[in-house]
């Protein structure tokens, strides 16, 4: 440490250290946590203090106080928080085994495809709707699902037949249905990026594996459930973690689909919370901000468990 | 393996073979029918929605209303009357471009310079940073956080300036970017900085000369997943601009009403593939490399 820093001399010396090269390495990380703090770990933090509070943007007259855990303990008793929480987890219940089977299926008939052109194609065409940002796709299928232009009940009511317009089904409109309309839109957009994540598990198999087991007199069926599905379980874990926690925090959705309507299935916990800050008055932040935390951290219990499960699976 | 490879030529070995399979099958089983019949289904399902729109940006109005798949009469005047008539959409177009090229060039650059430091260079506190961007990954801070974003950009006066969405926006896929060029840089040989490092390249020239040309398909990844995170982003974009002439296009899009006023039907999908068609046509070009970067170690993340 005596030496002191000259043009030439103790660079390499010193390397390793702070003053070294990870003084270098800390520069080329700067903008990456200047972003990250900034706009990820202090709005947390700060919506974690708000939430002990009782911050109401639009009561301009009395200070903003500490109250400690009453934010908490008034949500928790609150009907409309716990009808939020379950119409989330109903959602998720709906939209997870079809965002996970039906891409293992389709992964499953593609992998076989021996036209490699074929193969392409069809792993091109499935990536399409990936490439559409979720809000433009939600709207397609709001139009989708539309009673007037929408091609659905067009061809449910003027080519089949199967329906009238006094009793063509309301997607978005009937509470049984919005559900299930929502999840198949759902299943739409996912399909081809959770194919390629398939293909590439099924990628890793030994084609020899299927060989020995046809020689062995293993039919098709036998085959995916002795050979395919173990190696494929590992994958399907990992999707059933993401994708529990990305259903369970569904907004965009809900409010491009079905507003702020307090009776409609689509009023989850996430849109509670957005209504109570930003649409009705007085703007209760703190209240909000509490309302965000019990559903996000219901959420994260469940991805942590089902992590500690799945981990000792392996 | 001996016992397999000696199983190829004898096809009828398989137990209830006919002598009909000895010989080399010339028409596809039936299995490989049904399979072809169910992709090409899905792929048809996948299309559809697309092709719908499409259409409908090019139907005449009566046609528009009378809902039938293919019109009778092609028009394709709705693109122009939809930026003509609809009084702020130019400016709505120009703000999603702004936002969306900001947000990728930055969040790239992000991602490039961190991506290459956690790889390539000693840094001390590595497992901090990277344990906190793992972290992120999980939590929905755009969801959960959104009144503390909302306030932050208060604060700083960004409310109803479009480019203050900027800031927000780099950090949505940030992490995952980061991830997704860490992924890459690994698969760069440590040997090769080592010897550009002998020839007495610094660590920025080392990156820029030697490094870049190496992760380029993973840069193509980061930039898509990036293009597609700003381009749609809704909730932010709707909670925090108010003004019409700030609004990006997807929140202008979600509140138009179809059928109403401006927004005639065939109008409002024609803006629809104003949106979408671009992205679509990048990713067309671009994914061989997409594919390729894909496959290289992004999935990995």
């Amino acid at each position: 440490m005596a030496t002191v820093a000259t043009p030439n001399g103790p660079r390499t010396a010193r390397r390793g250290g702070f003053f070294g090269e990870g003084w270098v390495s800390w520069l080329f990380l700067l903008p990456t946590i200047v972003f990250f703090i900034g706009w990820q770990l202090w709005p947390i933090f700060r919506v974690g203090w708000i939430s002990f509070t009782d911050y109401e943007f639009l009561n301009t007259r009395d200070p903003v106080n500490w109250v400690g855990l009453q934010n908490f303990r008034e949500a928790l008793t609150d009907p409309l928080l716990r009808t939020g929480l379950l119409r989330a987890a109903g959602f998720t219940a709906l939209f997870l085994p079809g965002m996970i089977f039906i891409p293992m299926f389709l992964a499953v008939l593609i992998d076989r495809i021996r036209n490699p052109k074929l193969a392409t194609f069809y792993r091109l065409v499935l990536l399409i709707p990936s490439m559409i940002p979720g809000p433009l796709i939600f709207l397609l299928w709001r139009w989708m699902y539309d009673l007037y232009i929408g091609p659905i009940n067009y061809f449910l009511v003027d080519v089949f037949g199967w329906f009238d317009i006094y009793t063509q089904p309301q997607w978005i409109g009937n509470p049984q249905l919005v559900f299930p309309a929502l999840a198949g839109m759902e299943w739409w957009w996912g399909l081809g990026y959770h194919t390629m994540f398939f293909l590439a598990g099924l990628a890793t198999i030994p084609k020899d594996f299927f060989d020995a087991a046809r020689v062995d007199g293993a039919n098709e069926w036998r085959m995916f459930w002795d050979v395919t599905f173990p190696r494929l379980l590992p994958i399907i874990l990992v999707l059933v973690v993401l994708r529990f926690g990305t259903a369970m925090a569904v907004i965009d959705e809900y409010l491009i689909m079905g507003g702020v309507n307090r009776d409609r299935p689509t009023y989850t916990w996430t849109v509670y919370m957005w209504e109570l800050a930003f649409q009705r008055p007085p703007r209760d932040l703190g209240y909000a901000a509490s309302i965000g935390w019990i559903g996000t951290i219901a959420m994260l219990v469940v991805v942590a468990v089902m992590f500690r499960l799945f981990r000792s699976r392996d | 393996m001996a016992v397999q490879n000696a199983a190829h030529p004898i096809p009828a070995a398989r137990s209830g073979a006919t002598a009909a399979e000895w010989k080399p099958r010339r028409y596809p089983r039936w299995t490989t029918v049904v399979r072809h019949v169910i992709l090409a289904l899905f792929a048809a399902l996948i299309l559809f929605p697309i092709v719908w729109v499409l259409l409908l940006s090019v139907k005449s109005l009566p046609d528009a209303y009378q809902n039938e798949i293919w019109p009778t009469q092609f028009e394709f005047v709705h693109y122009g009357q939809a930026l003509s008539q609809i009084a702020t959409l130019p400016q709505n177009f120009l703000n999603s471009v702004l936002v969306t090229t900001a947000t990728v060039i930055i969040t790239t650059v992000c991602a490039v310079a961190a991506g290459y430091a956690l790889v390539h260079l000693r840094t001390p506190g590595k497992a901090v940073v990277v344990g906190l961007l793992v972290a992120s990954m999980f939590f929905p801070t755009r969801v959960t956080a959104i009144i503390s974003i909302w306030e932050l950009q208060k604060e700083l006066g960004l409310i109803n300036k479009v480019w203050g969405l900027i800031f927000p926006y780099v950090t949505l896929s940030l992490a995952l970017s980061v991830f997704i060029m860490r992924g890459m840089f690994e698969t760069v040989p440590k040997e090769l900085a080592d010897a550009a490092k002998i020839d007495g390249a610094g660590p920025v020239r080392m990156l820029l000369q030697i490094m870049l040309p190496l992760v380029a398909n993973g840069i193509v990844v980061v930039i898509i997943v990036n293009f597609v995170t700003a381009w749609g982003e809704y909730l932010l974009a709707t909670t925090l601009m108010n003004d019409l002439s700030q609004k990006t296009l997807p929140v202008v899009l979600a509140s138009a009403s179809g059928g109403m006023g401006a927004w005639v039907w065939p109008r409002l999908a024609a803006v629809y593939v104003m949106a979408v068609l671009p992205g679509l046509l990048a990713f067309g070009i671009a994914q061989r490399w997409y594919m390729k970067g894909l496959q290289e170690g992004a999935l990995k993340a």
